[in-house]
């Protein structure tokens, strides 16, 4: 019997099915950002604001990036379902804090992906994740910045923080 | 064609000649695209078993339309559940060639 699957699918299956997922997890991300942006520009954090609505179009083509990946190579991806995020926060701090939990599940579930690739030896899955990885770790490093900057300005007021956000970027 | 697996009434099959797969409804022989053999399963997956038991599914029925809406069928519980192990079984069976196409 021919493999159908394989003159049809570049990828595994049971990859394709954990990608999907990804797309929806990236899509809740970008949707979370656009919430935290949303609560920026309501607290007068124009800077803050112009980070989150960054971040969220980053999310957006991470999730078009698989998105592509998986039609093109014989899959079918499917459009996300989002549901509620949070759009109340206490502080700008907490509204960080989360971004960084946030980075720090979609880095986990990329890493479980990866691994996954291993085991089913989807080298061509793996290699695509490969940029994935590098991003969520830069990712997160710029979450960890701008948390320090809290730490390290803690007692100023926000607006001088809110001031310091591009900066962060650009390092 | 090359039977893939069965459940129930159900029944599929893969075709070397067509590069297709076919779905035996019973009453209806379906010819599925890969594509559209991943679209059956994934709506196949997306099926609430939970909602039939709870009654939140009121009518116990499932309406889904296939290969780019040429054909629709209505499947009760009995059915739901017996598509959910034939599509298993059909991939499993898929991977399953695949590793001994591999071995070989």
């Amino acid at each position: 019997m021919k493999d159908l699957v394989r003159q049809k699918l570049s990828i595994n299956v049971e990859i394709m099915d954990m990608l999907n997922k990804q797309i929806e997890k990236e899509a809740v991300s970008s949707s979370a950002y656009l919430a935290m942006a949303s609560w920026c520009d309501h607290n007068g954090l124009e800077n803050s604001a112009n980070f989150f609505y960054e971040q969220s179009a980053e999310e957006r083509e991470h999730m078009l990036k698989i998105f592509k990946f998986i039609n093109d190579n014989g899959g079918t991806a499917y459009a996300p379902e989002v549901k509620s995020v949070m759009h109340e926060f206490n502080s700008l701090e907490e509204v960080f804090e989360a971004a960084l939990d946030q980075e720090i599940e979609i880095t986990q579930s990329i890493h479980s992906l990866v691994q996954k690739c291993r085991k089913l030896n989807d080298f061509t899955s793996e290699y695509f994740l490969q940029w994935f990885v590098n991003e969520q770790m830069e990712e997160e490093q710029l979450m960890r910045r701008v948390l320090e900057l809290f730490d390290l300005m803690g007692d100023e007021p926000l607006k001088y923080i809110d001031d310091r956000i591009p900066g962060v970027r650009e390092e | 064609m090359n039977t893939l697996y069965k459940a129930h009434n159900f029944t599929s099959f893969q075709c070397d000649r067509s590069r297709a797969f076919y779905i035996d409804f019973k009453h209806k022989l379906v010819k599925l695209s890969f594509c559209q053999l991943l679209a059956f399963r994934e709506q196949v997956k997306n099926i609430d078993l939970d909602a039939h038991f709870s009654g939140k599914n009121k009518h116990g029925v499932e309406i889904l339309v296939l290969c780019n809406r040429s054909h629709i069928f209505i499947f009760d519980t009995y059915e739901c559940i017996a598509l959910k192990d034939l599509m298993k079984g059909t991939f499993a069976m898929l991977e399953l060639n695949s590793l001994l196409i591999l071995e070989v």
